[in-house]
């Protein structure tokens, strides 16, 4: 393989990585949870700046490296893992802040809005603020992570940096897996089924889902810093909030609530679906490309919503016969009994937690 | 004259064009359950219409009658076509908003190829200046501000005195009450298409002739200041969302005057989220309904 097609494959491949954390992420608040957040990319913007913020360096007057070509609020330079650490921070403590004052507040609709204003806030006040982050310019010359470190450079480096990834990716689907067979998860898909019956059970809704919304918003934070750890650079162009809506549709496809489908959808859809239109001969012109690729998400959603609409992998039910409780003699516990509450006894048809509500 | 009084003039104008799309975006929410975030482009289809209309010599007033045709048939078609079969199948306020950004995308980019990311310009604005309390308006902006009045007191006639109204509202607040009294719902929700989609044409038609130069991508970048302006008002809350318009355009207008152009969108966003925070039910809290968000 030439070193160009080499370095295309593992920009491919961090991508990949980078799409499969931030989506895992909004499954938790979305597909699991139940949140609505049309304004995820928000706190992978927060984790892109806050891994910046922490590997530039001190912002420079007028001597080395970044003789004050570009501003930021503070700057620091931290080994390896610390400043992907301070982008879980950032994405966990904005999405505290954030859920804390959205979610106990607000009903379902207003969420929706709301998450998607506070992103659109958020945006503009980055662009706006030039001190803060370099306005609409952005941050780059963002360092490598290890780069000094392992003595690689060139592709060597980037064929590193996609173990790096694949390596958090790992750690990522062992949490959102775990999360999901949790008493906690199982929580979660039962407010998300029926907050009623959830609180009847003493169920403490608003804390559950907040801190499902924390934990997806701190894995948007590190999905950015993986993101630009090997792209070194960011703008808030990178962050708008159609942005938000490829990585629904990804979820969508590959089903919603369900980490495996997440997966497919996430090789699938920006994958196959964004790349395959470069490789169509040339329709009309050039500047068309973005827009059919576009077009293409919107009708790729319509037709799954329609004809699919649990996606690709659907989201496996939980369900408990009262025998499989009760038969191994073990204690039901609360949300045991939820689960059954919900899914129906045995051969009693229950309303599936698809998007459609078939 | 003070300069106070220019940009609450500016305000108005600008209230008048979000009164009418944000009206249309409530009853939409309000009667088909349908928060519309296609509803910029649609704005954009019926102003390139005029635009066509006025390339041919059309004046504004045709213009806006092709313009507000254009948005009722659109609107009614989408959800004949694509919004009812959806929500048929029961898919609820989760499932129909990603539906709603889905068509956003088609519609949008579908005008992008059609008509390019050229900037488009009416010519009408008429070099008359009228001047009442300090504030300055062209006639242009004088129409725009009567049809806003016009059509408020048109949607106010029909949802109070009409039979169709009454529907409307009934259909609203419990659909499966008003169909069990024998209200047609699949007519009524045909007859709101038609009116909210006939106010995002003219919405449409009047924002871009009250700027010198817009584009495809115009419509969608207003969709923030119309769901502001119908939040505010009290989502789903037609009057509601004509108070909301009138707060979020003067207050924008005054703070991106006086204090800096960029600050225009982010005001309207902060009184939002001020709204959402303090008063969500909004300015109108009428009755909130309790809707199913997922599943």
């Amino acid at each position: 393989m030439s070193v160009s097609v080499q370095f295309y494959l593992t920009l491919l491949l961090v991508y990949v990585g980078v799409n499969l954390i931030a989506c895992w992420g909004l499954n938790l608040q979305m597909g699991v949870a139940g949140i609505l957040n049309f304004g995820f990319v928000l706190f992978q913007a927060a984790g892109a700046y806050a891994y910046a913020l922490f590997t530039l360096g001190p912002v420079s007057g007028g001597a080395g490296l970044n003789a004050g070509y570009q501003v930021y609020l503070w700057g620091t330079q931290l080994p390896f893992p610390i400043p992907f650490l301070a982008a879980i921070a950032a994405g966990g403590l904005l999405a505290a802040l954030v859920g804390v004052v959205v979610l106990p507040r607000l009903r379902g609709d207003y969420q929706a809005v709301a998450l998607l204003v506070v992103s659109l806030i958020g945006g503009g006040i980055v662009l706006n603020n030039i001190s803060l982050l370099n306005g609409a310019s952005g941050l780059s010359g963002i360092p490598k992570p290890l780069a000094g470190v392992t003595g690689l450079s060139g592709i060597g480096y980037s064929w590193f940096y996609v173990a790096l990834t694949a390596l958090i990716c790992l750690m990522v689907w062992y949490v959102v897996h775990q999360i999901g067979v949790s008493p906690f998860g199982r929580t979660l898909r039962a407010i998300r089924e029926s907050e009623a019956a959830a609180r009847s059970l003493g169920k403490d809704v608003k804390r559950k889902r907040l801190t499902a919304f924390i934990v997806g918003g701190a894995l948007g934070g590190l999905s950015g810093a993986v993101l630009v750890g090997f792209i070194n650079a960011w703008a808030p162009a990178s962050w708008g909030y159609q942005e938000t809506f490829v990585f629904v549709t990804v979820i969508i496809i590959g089903g919603f609530g369900s980490n495996l489908g997440v997966a497919v959808g996430v090789i699938l859809v920006p994958i196959i679906f964004g790349e395959l239109p470069t490789f169509l001969p040339q329709l009309g012109q050039a500047s068309w490309l973005g827009a059919i690729q576009l077009i293409l998400y919107g009708a790729l959603t319509l037709g799954f919503l329609w004809f699919r609409p649990r996606g690709i992998v659907p989201e496996k039910r939980i369900s408990y016969s009262r025998s499989d409780l009760v038969g191994r003699g073990r204690q039901v516990e609360a949300n045991e009994m939820l689960a059954v509450v919900l899914a129906g006894e045995e051969g009693v048809p229950r309303h599936d937690g698809d998007v459609s509500g078939q | 004259m003070s300069l106070i009084a220019l940009y609450v003039g500016f305000g108005v104008v600008s209230a008048a064009i979000l009164a009418l799309a944000a009206v249309g975006f409530s009853m939409q929410y309000e009667v088909t359950n349908v928060l519309n975030l296609a509803y910029g482009q649609v704005m954009t289809v019926a102003a390139l219409a005029a635009y066509a209309v006025n390339r041919l010599g059309g004046a504004l007033w045709l213009m806006l009658v092709v313009g507000g045709l254009v948005g009722a048939v659109l609107s009614a078609i989408l959800n004949r076509l694509i919004f009812s079969p959806f929500a048929k199948r029961g898919l609820k306020l989760f499932g129909m908003i990603v539906i709603t950004i889905a068509v956003g995308l088609i519609v949008g980019n579908i005008s992008l190829i059609l008509f390019g990311f050229g900037s488009f310009s009416y010519g009408v604005a008429s070099l008359t200046t009228y001047r009442f309390a300090g504030m300055v308006f062209t006639g242009s902006q004088l129409a725009t501000v009567a049809l806003a009045l016009a059509a408020m007191a048109v949607i106010r006639i029909v949802l109070v005195k009409t039979k169709i109204g009454r529907a409307m509202r009934a259909t609203a607040t419990d659909p499966v009450l008003a169909r069990a009294s024998g209200i047609r719902t699949g007519l009524v929700s045909d007859v709101a298409w038609l009116i909210s989609g006939t106010l995002c044409g003219l919405a449409g038609v009047a924002a871009a002739t009250s700027v010198a130069a817009w584009s495809v991508t115009t419509g969608d970048s207003l969709l923030i200041t119309i769901l502001a302006a119908a939040v505010v008002g009290g989502i789903g809350q037609p009057y509601g969302a004509m108070l909301g318009a009138l707060l979020i355009g003067i207050v924008t207008s005054v703070i991106g005057g006086y204090v800096n152009p960029s600050y225009t969108e982010i005001s309207a966003f902060l009184i939002l989220t001020g709204f959402l925070l303090f008063r969500p039910a909004g300015i109108v809290p009428g009755v909130v309904l309790e809707r199913e968000v997922i599943a």
